[in-house]
């Protein structure tokens, strides 16, 4: 799971302009919440332990405390500010060097953050664990040989993906309602373990980032608004013309 | 179709036992947690056998996350922070320290600087701080004493028991989550807590909804002085660096407000180029169409507020009210299960205009009651009517009694105001004669019938602004600055006894001041050519910045503000 | 060997996947300002005829990458196909459309090679001898220039709709084919797919809409959003509304562009009616075209329009359907 600045905060570039100032508002990224809820209906259906991992600073753990609060089980906080500024690769290497040993059966990621937007942590964690994986999942069933996934595909269409265990999925969001964290599940969160892992334990994972931002800005638009006039018969033909011409959606 | 939030009923509800709920995660309400930790900790220190246990102590904050829904200028006078941490200075996050203070007089366009500032607004020693960062950090603490915050849950109701007559605070039901526009359940349906507790702390805030229904209930504000209310309408700017220094203090009175009006602005100058502005109507004006948000905009236009925010970027917009009563309006303290403190009480000075040390005091008072209610397995009026004998020898008395007068003074206008609070002073706040009456603001409010139709003085302060978009705004794109965000799927927390007074009568008579009274565009007349009037009223819930204005300017009273599901409302990060 | 820009084009069940156009034009338009080989692939089973109609565009080489194995798609599959087609050719640049199939693959291609994937990119900048690609970040609020701090293969995807699939350049001849057949072993493939298949969603992703006439109060009554029907219809687009108009019931939630609705950056974005508060902008203000009609002039929506129209939209709007029936029968 992961933390990012809250979806409405005003983001401020810091003096080096490769990143925003870290003083706002921070939420759970919301697909990682989607995917979260789909991990604690599979726990409900079938059993088992739900743990829930994520790597940042010290004010991460409140979406480890969160997800605890909903129903998991354990948490794991890769807890250093250095984490948040390593790529998707990276990442994905020490999640990948903090889970060696567990036994997992299966990993759930969101589809992708809110803040990056890159789509890749999951699937790049299937690389390096050498799991079948799949995108954009809307739904997962039990079978024999493993799992029956139904993933979302453009334009409305679907399908069905029979894989074994153990294997990655990045849910869909949405699937789902999002359950509520009740007052006795906040306190019990309190006293479910939470596993800090630290730089050093994973560092040898990583080599340094393979991209780099070079800079970050605010988007400009020079936009010339360009006022159509006449009557409605001649501003329809104007508009039939830019629209074939310009917009290029005829 | 309006359907209004209530709890639902013939639900089974999950029950935590709790001792001590303190509704309410503001400056009073973590003020108390913190006291109250710091006293179990030194009892336990000193009683190895016989500990008392923090586990059962909750504070209930509706917010999503403590101090979001936090604002103020703000000064704090220093003198209760300090007594609950003496050297809070060194991890306190202070914007700033007083340096320079003014008063101004404005007119259109020039100001008159009082000569000598007024002994009330003279804050030599204080800090200029934002409230929503100063109760983050104070959450932090209490939450690391241990004591348990929970974020996204308000005290929708409470539970009474006890005696026949239900005499007795049981407890407090926490909000409904899960419930949508209709009030049916939706898959996600978490019922609200049912938490019977030994002691309930009502620290709500302005107009708290529990506090309201309390006071109703047990009659609470006999034989006090209905309370009295200001609308605070604030931005936050970042403005370019030298125009205002860190600590300069400024207040204005008079323009763009007639002397019929009572308000007046602050600006604070902050760090890191931060500029705290704000203006605050008391809401017991007489023309309906006056709008408090209108009025900040219209305060911005004069040439040295504009002068000092040119080239700036406002960041941040938010309202809420304060109770401007006093001392006389101080409902009943503390009884069967139950304290009221801070704002929900109405501990603000307005001579001074400074709350949040008497919050914060009140906050540690009743701290030391519940804690003495906790040791004596007591919790009836008996121990928590201590309560309000402890604030009536405290200094919180001594302050107020002073300006107990200062509020009723300007019911007849600003100059007559000025005279009675200028003789208060020389008097120990006496003036005139020892309890100055005071009447509910909305009663003050005059039909449109009575008012001239072009609004007279007052026109330029009438109905939504337009705004500039550069130096002043339209009320929607301010409130966008606000972060408000609720679940949207839920019902109209803005409950409204009877709509057709909105439709027939309200709209003519008054011109439906909800409209100009709601700084977040929450209520609107649309078109509907069923309605006699041609308009029928429609609610925008998710808008709400909290504020209570509605709850308390109705004209009518029959306008109800509850809790809407936990976690939703404004976001004021650095308010 | 010359550099060479490899744009692998996206075929799903025979047929080539439009959007690989745009990359197409990308590739062409890095190729001409690096003075780089563009070479184009397309993966798959029987993809022959792809690839020639891929070679009818400029490029100097396509090839048709295939292996029966490659059909149904599988990532597995993809990923070891790709790996090593592009370590024999060892292309510096790969470009692909950032494609729901794209997403489920390339980053494991990239991992498996030991490379990195600058995905949903909308631009380049070439930077002296440099490129750094643009992408959105925190979604849409900054864009953010990225280079590669890695040897070549540099793996790049395009954002749906960055550059203009219409503006491709045709060769002067088509391109040669040359097929490479691929050898997958058993156990590579793990997952098994079944059929595709079409199921109505239930709600609508104004996300994925092109074009989108969208209205607001401006409308007045429900019974008149039956004309912004009709002209979405004729422009092959989705129907939305700002706040009120879902808040009144007047369509659902799920048309709602704002921040408490969806936020859409479409080709055409037409406001009916909109007045343009800042809670509706922030959802539209990253389309491409934005026409705004409104009786106001001095309606915010009118800043942020490429044009604009002061005027009765119920004056304006049916005579446009009528013209824009009329262009696309026409063609």
């Amino acid at each position: 799971m992961k933390q990012v600045p809250q979806k409405d905060a005003p983001l401020k570039l810091n003096e080096t302009a490769n990143w925003i100032r870290e003083d706002v508002s921070y939420e759970v990224n919301e697909p990682d919440a989607y995917a979260l809820e789909e991990a604690l209906r599979q726990k409900e259906k079938h059993g088992g332990e739900v743990a829930v991992i994520t790597s940042g600073p010290a004010r991460a753990q409140q979406v480890l405390r969160e997800a605890l609060a909903k129903g998991a089980d354990r948490a794991i906080h890769l807890e250093d500010s250095a984490f948040v500024g390593l790529d998707a690769l990276s990442t994905a290497r020490v999640f990948a060097a903090a889970i060696k040993g567990e036994q997992f059966d299966l990993i759930f990621t969101g589809l992708q953050s809110d803040d990056f937007g890159f789509a890749q942590t999951g699937v790049i964690l299937a690389e390096l664990l050498g799991w079948p994986h799949a995108t954009i999942i809307m739904q997962i069933e039990k079978t024999e040989t493993g799992i029956r996934v139904k993933r979302e595909l453009e334009a409305g269409y679907f399908q069905y993906v029979d894989m074994p265990l153990p294997a990655v999925l990045t849910i869909q969001s949405g699937i789902n309602k999002l359950r509520y964290a009740t007052l006795i599940g906040i306190k019990q969160a309190k006293n479910k373990p939470l596993r800090k892992v630290a730089l050093a334990e994973v560092q040898p994972a990583i080599s340094g980032n393979l991209q780099k931002i070079e800079r970050l800005y605010v988007p400009q638009k020079t936009k010339n608004t360009e006022f159509l006039e006449g009557s409605a018969g001649e501003v329809a033909k104007k508009l039939v013309d830019k629209l074939r011409n310009e917009a290029r959606v005829i | 179709m309006l359907v209004f939030r209530k709890p639902l009923e013939g639900i089974e509800r999950p029950q935590m036992p709790a001792d001590v709920i303190i509704v309410g995660g503001g400056a009073a309400g973590m003020a108390c947690a913190l006291r109250l930790s710091q006293l179990i900790d030194a009892y336990n220190a000193n009683n190895p056998d016989s500990q008392l246990s923090k586990e059962n102590i909750y504070v209930l904050e509706k917010a999503r996350e403590i101090g979001q829904h936090c604002l103020s200028g703000a000064l704090l006078d220093p003198r209760s922070i300090r007594e609950l941490i003496p050297d809070f200075e060194k991890e306190a996050p202070i914007e700033a320290t007083v340096s320079k203070e003014a008063v101004y007089f404005l007119t259109v366009k020039s100001k008159l600087k009082f000569p000598v500032t007024p002994p009330p607004l003279r804050d030599h020693g204080n800090y200029v701080i934002s409230l929503n960062r100063f109760v983050k950090w104070l959450g932090e603490k209490v939450e690391a004493a241990g004591i348990t915050v929970f974020t996204g849950f308000a005290g929708s109701e409470l539970l009474y028991g006890g005696a026949a007559n239900g005499n007795r605070v049981m407890g407090v039901r926490t909000d409904d989550k899960g419930v949508d526009k209709h009030n049916e359940k939706k898959s996600n349906f978490e019922p609200g807590y049912d938490l019977k507790a030994k002691v309930i702390i009502l620290a709500e805030g302005s107009r708290g909804s529990l506090t309201k229904q309390l006071i109703l209930r047990f009659k609470l504000d006999a034989d006090r002085n209905p309370q009295t209310y200001g609308q605070g309408v604030k931005e936050l700017w970042e403005v370019p660096a030298g125009r205002i220094a860190p600590g300069e203090v400024i207040y204005t009175m008079g323009w763009p407000l007639t002397s019929r009006e009572y308000g007046g602005a602050w600006i604070y100058g902050g760090k890191d180029n931060i500029v705290s502005l704000g203006f605050v109507t008391a809401l017991e004006y007489a023309d309906p169409r006056i709008d408090p948000q209108h009025v900040l905009q219209e305060f911005k236009k004069h040439p040295f507020v504009s002068a000092l925010l040119k080239g700036g970027k406002m960041v941040r917009y938010g309202a809420k009210s304060m109770p401007y009563g006093g001392w006389w309006s101080l409902p009943s303290l503390g009884g069967d299960g139950w304290m009221i403190v801070g704002d929900s009480a109405g501990f603000l000075n307005s001579a001074r205009l400074k709350g949040i040390h008497l919050a914060i005091k009140s906050g540690m008072l009743a701290a030391e009651t519940a804690f003495e209610a906790l040791k004596s397995g007591d919790s009836s009026a008996a121990t928590l009517g201590q309560f309000q004998r402890n604030v009536e020898s405290s200094w919180i008395k001594d302050e107020l009694w002073k300006v107990r007068n200062f509020h009723q003074a300007f019911t007849h206008g600003l100059w007559p105001g000025l005279l009675h609070a200028g003789l208060q002073q020389f008097t120990g706040g006496r003036g005139i004669r020892n309890r100055y009456p005071s009447a509910p603001g909305y009663t003050h409010m005059k039909k449109l019938a009575e008012l001239p139709a072009d609004g007279g003085a007052e026109a330029p302060l009438l109905g939504p602004a337009k705004g500039d978009a550069r130096l002043t705004f339209d009320k929607l794109t301010d409130l966008y600055h606000s972060g408000t965000k609720h679940e949207e799927d839920q019902p109209a927390h803005l409950v409204i006894q009877n709509t057709d007074v909105c439709n027939s009568r309200c709209i003519k008579e008054f011109g439906s001041p909800c409209q100009n009274f709601c700084p977040a565009n929450v209520y609107e007349m649309v078109d509907d050519t069923t309605e006699p009037n041609g308009k029928r009223i429609s609610l925008n819930p998710s808008n709400c910045v909290h504020c209570k204005a509605c709850d308390i300017a109705d004209p009518y009273q029959i306008i109800t503000w509850v809790p809407p599901e936990g976690g939703g409302g404004p976001n004021y990060d650095g308010m | 060997m010359p550099d060479t820009i490899l744009v692998v084009a996206e075929q799903r069940e025979g047929k080539l996947n439009r959007v690989s156009w745009e990359t197409v034009t990308a590739g062409q338009a890095l190729a001409s300002q690096t003075g780089w080989t563009l070479e184009a692939a397309v993966v798959g089973s029987g993809i022959s005829g792809i690839a020639s109609e891929v070679a009818s565009r400029k490029a100097a080489k396509v090839y048709a990458v295939e292996s029966p194995k490659l059909e149904p798609y599988t990532p597995d599959a993809f990923a070891f196909a790709l790996k090593q087609f592009i370590e024999s050719k060892q292309p510096k640049l790969v470009l692909m459309p950032h494609t729901y199939q794209v997403r489920d693959f390339v980053p494991k291609l990239a991992t498996a090679m030991g490379r990195t994937v600058i995905s949903d990119c909308v631009g380049y900048k070439k930077e002296g001898d440099k490129l750094v690609f643009t992408r959105q970040m925190f979604q849409g609020k900054l864009a953010a220039d990225v280079s590669f701090g890695c040897e070549p293969p540099w793996f790049v995807t395009f954002q749906n709709g960055a550059f203009r699939g219409d503006k491709v350049e045709t060769g002067a001849a088509a391109a040669r084919v040359e097929t490479v057949n691929v050898e997958i072993g058993d156990g590579v493939i793990r997952n098994r797919p079944q059929e595709v298949f079409k199921e109505a969603k239930q709600a609508v992703d104004l996300t994925q809409a092109e074009i989108i006439v969208s209205v607001g109060r401006g409308i007045k009554e429900q019974k008149n959003i039956e004309l912004a029907r009709q002209l979405a219809e004729a422009l092959g687009g989705e129907i939305a509304a700002s706040r009120p108009i879902c808040d009144s019931g007047w369509l659902p939630m799920d048309r709602q562009i704002g921040s408490s609705g969806q936020t859409v950056a479409p080709k055409l974005y037409l406001a009916l009616g909109i007045s343009g508060a800042i809670q509706h902008i922030v959802g539209m203000k990253g389309a491409r075209t934005i026409i705004a009609v409104n009786k106001d002039s001095e309606a915010p929506i009118f800043e942020i329009a490429d044009y604009a129209v002061v005027g009765n939209l119920f004056d304006i709007v049916p005579p446009l359907i009528e013209e824009v029936r009329k262009a696309k029968a026409t063609g």
